[in-house]
C-alpha cells in the first residue's frame, strides 16, 4: 500500500475543511475495514486519511426525544450492545450483531457501512424500514437528509467532497409494530437482504415498510407491496395466503434484480419472493410490542 | 502385532512449538530481518496472454531509492527456467506471458514504499493474444497455444480386455463431473529473503522443500549445494502451496541485481496468483452385471494446470491413478491429460488430483447405485477391494481391511439406522458416503542426525519443515521414545540445508512415516551405542543391558547414559552421534514397493437442503483416519478434521472465477472460504490403527485422506435427501437451487 499522511482532526469543522483543502486526495476514514482493503489492493489511493475516530465525542450514542442518534464512529459492536439500542431499536441490534463477524464489528462503524455504498449492506436496507435521517456536515454547515437519499449507486453517496456523516438518527418504531429482517446469501456479505415493519392496529395492517437490499446496487422501499398489505387482515396473513404472494411478486418484480457473483438476475427474484414472504411471517409472528 | 509399553508415543503431548507460538515468540519469515535488506514489489501483468513488446524500466532506475529492477533482460550467466517436472517457468517472464498476474519486472528499494512508486514507472508494452480460459478451450484445435501447444502431459494406463468387457457386461453407464479451481489459502502467503553473495546464496523462504529449493537454486545461479544455505522458519501453512520452487528465484535473481539481500512477501491477491489446485473434468464408463458386479471402467480425465507445468504432470497422473476408486476392477483403462490455459499455474494441493479424482469416482458409484436398485454403501462393499489385493497392477497392494474401515464409519455414523426425522417444509434431509484410496506420492527418502549430549539431552535435526501439522513434536517423542529419554530432553533443529541432513520434502504425508524413520533409526543407532557403553561399564554383553528414563541397568545396578557418554570422552563433555537413512532399500523391507503406503479415506454425511433457496447445510461429517500407529492422537485428529474443513471450502463455496482470464475474486471477501461456523454440528474422526504402515510402529501418513471424501459424500447426500444429481462443484445455493428448479423440485 502507498504511504498515506493521517490526519487527526479534533472537531467536525475541522475534518470538513481538511476534506475541503485536500481536494478529492484526501478520504474519511473510521475502522478502516473498507477503506484499507481497497487501498491495499490497489483500487482507491489517496495521500491523506482523515481520522474521524479522533473527532471527540463522535461516537456517543444517546436519545433524542423519540430518536437514538447514533454517532459516525460508534462500532457495530458499539451500537450492538449499547443499551439503549437494545431496549428501543432491538430489530438494528440484532442485525448488528449479524453484520460481518466479530473483528469487522470491533473496528467497522455503522456510518462508515453506510458511506462506502457497498450495494450488500444490512444496515442500508433495515434503515430504510426504521425512516432513519442522517445528519450531513460541510465547511459551510450541516443539513439533514433521509438515509435513502445517502446512496446514488454502486459505492456512490450525495455527499459532496467536502461533507461527512456526522449521525445517524434512528426513530424507534411505535408500539404495536412488528418488524423482522432476513439476510441471505454465503458469501461474507449478504446477498440478500428484506425488512419488514408492520403497524397492526385491531388486527389489521393499519401500516407497512418494506426494504429490500443486496440484490440491486441500491437498496429500495417497496411501495406497491406496501399498498397490498395495508388494511390486510393479519389473521388471514398465512404461509401460502394469496396476498402475501402478490406481495413477493410485485417485490420481486420491482428488484431491479442486476447478475454479480451472488447470482443471476432469476435467482435473485427467486429469493426475493421466498424472504419476503418468510420474513413477513416472522414479523406477523411477533405479537408482542416493539420490534423484536 | 506384539504390544508394546510406549512413553511418550500413543499420547498428546504438548507440541513443542506450543509456546511459541502462543506468545507470539515463533519466526515466521516475515519476521526476519537481514542487515541492508531491500524491499521487493512485482510489476504483473494485467493481460492473462501477451506478447511482451518491450519494457521500459529506465525511469523507475532512476528514482531515488532504487536499488534495481529485474527483467528477463537481466536473466544473464544463468539458466533461465526451473520447474519439478518440466523447467518451463521463467524466473521473471521471457517474451511472452500466459496468465494475469505473472510477474514482468521486479524492483527492489530501500523501502516498500519507494518499491511500489517504481512499480507504476515501469512501462511494459504488451501485444494481447487471445486468451484460453477453461478445458474446453484448451481442448479447441483453434485455441491459441498458451505453450508449444496446450498438452501439458499425457497419462494412461489399462488392463484386462475393456473392450469385451463392455461388450458383455449387462449395463454401461457414463457420467461427466468438474470439479474447480481452488486455492490453498495458507495463512501466510509466500514469502522469500533471498541474498545473493559472491561465495554462497542465502534464502529465508516459506518453502515446504528446503532441500529442492536448495538444488534448484544451485542448478540455476550455477553453485554447488553447499553454497546454498536455504533456512526455513516456521511456515505459516502450505497444503502443497509452498511445495517445490516457488518466487525464490526470482528473489535470488534481484538480490544479484540489486547487490544486497531482497525481500519479497506476497498478498493474498498475488499467492492467489502464484499457484492453485487444478480444476478437472472427468468421464467414467462403468460395466456391471445386473447382480451389481461391477467389470470394467474407463476413466478419461483432464486437468487445468494453466499458464506453466508447475506439479501438472504428477496432478495429471495421480488423477487418473485415483479415479476407478477401490475396487476390484478386472478391466480398466484411464486416460488423463494436463492442459495449459491462461490462469494461475497449478501446483500440487493435499492430495494431488485425489479430491477430484474421488469426486468423479465416488459420485458415479452412486450414480449406478441407484440406477440397479441397489443401496450405494452395499454397492461399494460388494465390489471393494480386498487386503492383500492390487488396487493398481505391479503397485503395492492395499495394505488394510476396507470393509471393516467402511462398516466402521458406517457404524458409528448410525448408517443403518437414520431417519430424515421431522423437517421444515421445504426442507429435506439426506445422508451420502464416499470412499477412497490414495497412493502416496511420498519418495521413501530421508536422512536425520541425533546428536546425544553429555547431560542426557538430545538434538534431533530434520529437514522437515514445520508448518503447523506437529512435526517437530512426532520426531521429539519418537526420538524420546527409542532413547528412552523424557520428551522434554529433546529440541528439534529442522529445515536449515547448512545444519540438517537431507530430507526430500515436507509433503505427500510423508514426515512421520519416512522422516520419522530415519529419526527412529538414528535415535536407535545412539541407543546401541549408550548400550555397548554400558556393556563395557558392566563388563555384560549389549543384550543384557536395559536401557530406560535416561539410565542403563544390569543386574540391579544402573548408571546414567549422560556419565557414559562422558566416561567415554574422559571428562566432562562429548556427544553421541546417531544417524538414520532412509533409501527404498531400507532394511524394513518395507519401502521397495510404490506406493510406500495407500491413503484410506472414507467419509460419511448428513445434510439439509433448503429447497427453496438451494442450501446446503452440512449436519454432520464423520471421516475415518488410519494412521497405522497415532504416534500422537490428537494431531492425527487434527490432519483429518483440517482436511475435511478445508474440503468443505470446495465442497460448498469455493471456486476461483475466471472470465477472459481475468480472476474475478482474487480477495478473501469474495473468494469464500470456509470458517468457524461452517463446521458440521456433529464432525467425528473415527480412528483405527491397522499398525501396517512402513513407518515407525507401523504408522503411515494421514495430512491428505480426510480432504477426498467430503465433495461426493455431501453431493450424494443431497441426491439422497432430494433426488437431483449435481454433478458440478462448488455446491452453492445458486447452483443447487438451478438443478432442483429444472428438476421440477422448487
Ligand atoms: C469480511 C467482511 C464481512 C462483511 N460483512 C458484512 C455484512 O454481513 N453486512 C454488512 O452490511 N456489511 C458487511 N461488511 C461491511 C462492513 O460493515 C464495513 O466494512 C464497515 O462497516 C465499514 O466501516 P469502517 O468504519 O471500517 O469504514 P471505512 O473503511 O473506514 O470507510 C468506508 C468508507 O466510508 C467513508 N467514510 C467513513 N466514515 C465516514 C463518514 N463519517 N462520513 C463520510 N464518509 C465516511 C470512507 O471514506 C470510506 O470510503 C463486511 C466487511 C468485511 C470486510
Amino acid at each position: 500500500m502507498r504511504p498515506f499522511r493521517l490526519h487527526e482532526p479534533t472537531t467536525v469543522q475541522e475534518a470538513a475543511s481538511a476534506l475541503a483543502d485536500a481536494g478529492g486526495g484526501a478520504a474519511l476514514y473510521a475502522g478502516g475495514t473498507e477503506l484499507l482493503l481497497a487501498m491495499k489492493s490497489g483500487l482507491l489511493a489517496y495521500d491523506t486519511l482523515i481520522n474521524v475516530k479522533s473527532i471527540s465525542g463522535l461516537d456517543a450514542i444517546a436519545a433524542d426525544g423519540n430518536s437514538i442518534v447514533i454517532g459516525a464512529s460508534a462500532t457495530h459492536s458499539a451500537v450492538e450492545h449499547d443499551p439503549l439500542v437494545r431496549d428501543r431499536l432491538p430489530l438494528l441490534s440484532e442485525v448488528e450483531h449479524g453484520v460481518a463477524n466479530l473483528r469487522v464489528r470491533n473496528v467497522g462503524t455503522l456510518a462508515g457501512n453506510l458511506c462506502f455504498a457497498e450495494p450488500h449492506s444490512d444496515p442500508a436496507t433495515l434503515l430504510l424500514v426504521y425512516e432513519a435521517e442522517l445528519d450531513v456536515a460541510g465547511p459551510s454547515g450541516s443539513r439533514r437528509i433521509a438515509v435513502g437519499d445517502l446512496q446514488t449507486g454502486s459505492y456512490e453517496t450525495s455527499l459532496g467532497p467536502d461533507e461527512l456523516l456526522t449521525a445517524v438518527r434512528v426513530p424507534a418504531f411505535q408500539a404495536g409494530v412488528r418488524a423482522a429482517y432476513s439476510k441471505f446469501g454465503y458469501h461474507h456479505r449478504p446477498t440478500l437482504g428484506i425488512a419488514a415493519a408492520l403497524a397492526v392496529e385491531d388486527g389489521v395492517v393499519a401500516d407497512a415498510r418494506l426494504a429490500l437490499g443486496c440484490v440491486s446496487p441500491v437498496a429500495r422501499r417497496l411501495s406497491r407491496s406496501e399498498d397490498v398489505l395495508r388494511g390486510e387482515r393479519i389473521d388471514a396473513l398465512t404461509e401460502g395466503a394469496s396476498a402475501l404472494r402478490e406481495v413477493s411478486r410485485l417485490a420481486s418484480e420491482d428488484a431491479d434484480a442486476v447478475e454479480d457473483m451472488h447470482g443471476g438476475v432469476d435467482y435473485k427474484e427467486h429469493l426475493v419472493r421466498v424472504f419476503m414472504e418468510r420474513t413477513l411471517l416472522r414479523a406477523l409472528a411477533k405479537n408482542g410490542g416493539g420490534d423484536a | 502385532m506384539t504390544t508394546r509399553e510406549f512413553k511418550t508415543v500413543g499420547t498428546a503431548v504438548r507440541r513443542v512449538d506450543a509456546d511459541d507460538k502462543l506468545s507470539g515468540r515463533a519466526q515466521f519469515t516475515g519476521d526476519i530481518e537481514v542487515s541492508g535488506m531491500a524491499f521487493c514489489r512485482l510489476v504483473t501483468s494485467p493481460l492473462p496472454h501477451a506478447r511482451i513488446m518491450s519494457i521500459d524500466a529506465s525511469r523507475a532506475r532512476a528514482l531515488p531509492g532504487v536499488y534495481a529492477v529485474l527483467t528477463s533482460a537481466e536473466l544473464v550467466n544463468m539458466e533461465t527456467h526451473y520447474g519439478s517436472d518440466k523447467k518451463d517457468r521463467p524466473v521473471i517472464a521471457i517474451d511472452k506471458v500466459r496468465f494475469q498476474g505473472e510477474p514482468v519486472a521486479a524492483v527492489a528499494a530501500v523501502d516498500l514504499a519507494t518499491a511500489e512508486a517504481a512499480v507504476e514507472l515501469v512501462e511494459v508494452e504488451y501485444e494481447e493474444l487471445p486468451t484460453v480460459t477453461g478445458i474446453d478451450e484448451a481442448l479447441d484445435p483453434s485455441s491459441e497455444p498458451v505453450h508449444e501447444s496446450n498438452f501439458c502431459h499425457e497419462y494412461g494406463y489399462e488392463w484386462g480386455d475393456v473392450d469385451s468387457a463392455f461388450r458383455e457386461c449387462d449395463r454401461v453407464f457414463e457420467d461427466t463431473f468438474e470439479f474447480p479451481m481452488v486455492y490453498h489459502y495458507a495463512m501466510e502467503p509466500h514469502t522469500c529473503i533471498a541474498s545473493y553473495e559472491p561465495d554462497r546464496i542465502r534464502l529465508w523462504t516459506s518453502a515446504q522443500h528446503p532441500f529442492l529449493v536448495q538444488a534448484e537454486i544451485a542448478r540455476l545461479f550455477g553453485r554447488q549445494l553447499d553454497q546454498v544455505q536455504v533456512v526455513v522458519p516456521f511456515v505459516g501453512g502450505g497444503y502443497g502451496s509452498k511445495s517445490y520452487t516457488k518466487i525464490e528465484p526470482l528473489v535470488t535473481a534481484l538480490s544479484r541485481e540489486a547487490g544486497r539481500p531482497v525481500r519479497l512477501a506476497l498478498s493474498v491477491d498475488e499467492a492467489m496468483r502464484t499457484v492453485r489446485r487444478h480444476a478437472a473434468r472427468g468421464t467414467i464408463r462403468t460395466g456391471v452385471m445386473n447382480d451389481g458386479t461391477i467389470v470394467a471402467r474407463e476413466c478419461t480425465g483432464y486437468v487445468d494446470t494453466g499458464g506453466y507445468t508447475d506439479n501438472g504432470v504428477r496432478v495429471t497422473e495421480r488423477f487418473g491413478d485415483r479415479m476407478p476408486g477401490p475396487y476390484a476392477l478386472a478391466n480398466v483403462r484411464v486416460k488423463t491429460y494436463g492442459l495449459f490455459t491462461n490462469s494461475t499455474p497449478a501446483g500440487s494441493f493435499r492430495s494431488i488430483g485425489g479430491p477430484q479424482a474421488i469426486w468423479v469416482c465416488e459420485s458415479q458409484i452412486d450414480v449406478v447405485a441407484h440406477a440397479l436398485g441397489m443401496a450405494p454403501f452395499e454397492f461399494r462393499v460388494k465390489n471393494l477391494v480386498r487386503e492383500g489385493e492390487e488396487v493398481r497392477r505391479g503397485r503395492r497392494p492395499i495394505e488394510g481391511d476396507l470393509e471393516y474401515a467402511l462398516r466402521r464409519v458406517a457404524d458409528e455414523f448410525g448408517w443403518d439406522s437414520w431417519t430424515s426425522g421431522p423437517t421444515p417444509p421445504g426442507v429435506k434431509r439426506g445422508i451420502g458416503f464416499a470412499c477412497g484410496v490414495t497412493n502416496s506420492g511420498a519418495s521413501p527418502t530421508s536422512t536425520s542426525l541425533v546428536r546425544f549430549h553429555a547431560d542426557g539431552s538430545a538434538t534431533v535435526y530434520i529437514g522437515s519443515a514445520e508448518m503447523g501439522q506437529g512435526s517437530r513434536s512426532v520426531m521429539a517423542q519418537i526420538a524420546a521414545e527409542e532413547l528412552r529419554i523424557p520428551y522434554e530432553k529433546i529440541r528439534v533443529v529442522a529445515s536449515d540445508t547448512s545444519a540438517v541432513p537431507w530430507d526430500r520434502s515436507t509433503g505427500s504425508s510423508r514426515s512421520t512415516t519416512l522422516m520419522g524413520l530415519a529419526v527412529h533409526d538414528a535415535a536407535i543407532d545412539i541407543r546401541q551405542q549408550l548400550l555397548d557403553l554400558a556393556a563395557e561399564h558392566f563388563e555384560a554383553f549389549p543384550e543384557e543391558i536395559e536401557a530406560e528414563d535416561g539410565r542403563a541397568s544390569f543386574k540391579g545396578e544402573s548408571v546414567a547414559f549422560a556419565a557414559l557418554v562422558r566416561n567415554m570422552f574422559g571428562g566432562s563433555g562429548g556427544e553421541l552421534m546417531g544417524r538414520g537413512y532412509v533409501t527404498p532399500k531400507h532394511a524394513s523391507g518395507k519401502l521397495r514397493q510404490d506406493p510406500v503406503f495407500w491413503e484410506v479415506s472414507i467419509g460419511a454425511a448428513e445434510v439439509e437442503v433448503d429447497t427453496a433457496t438451494g442450501e446446503v447445510r452440512l449436519l454432520r461429517y464423520y471421516s475415518i483416519s488410519d494412521p497405522g500407529k497415532a504416534i500422537n492422537p490428537k494431531q492425527v485428529e487434527g490432519q483429518d478434521e483440517g482436511a475435511a474443513m478445508q474440503a468443505i471450502g470446495h465442497t460448498l463455496f469455493e471456486e476461483m472465477l475466471y472470465e477472459d482470464g481475468q480472476l474475478l475474486n482474487p480477495n478473501l471477501v469474495d473468494y469464500r472460504v470456509p470458517i468457524f461456523t461452517d463446521l458440521p454440528h456433529e464432525f467425528e474422526t473415527v480412528l483405527i490403527e491397522s499398525g501396517n504402515g512402513p513407518g515407525p510402529y507401523g504408522a503411515k501418513g494421514v495430512g491428505e485422506g480426510g480432504i477426498v471424501c467430503v465433495a461426493p459424500a455431501v453431493a450424494n447426500a443431497v441426491f439422497n435427501a432430494t433426488g437431483v444429481r449435481i454433478s458440478t462443484l462448488p455446491l452453492t445455493p445458486e447452483r443447487v437451487w438451478r438443478a432442483l428448479h429444472e428438476a421440477g423440485q422448487t
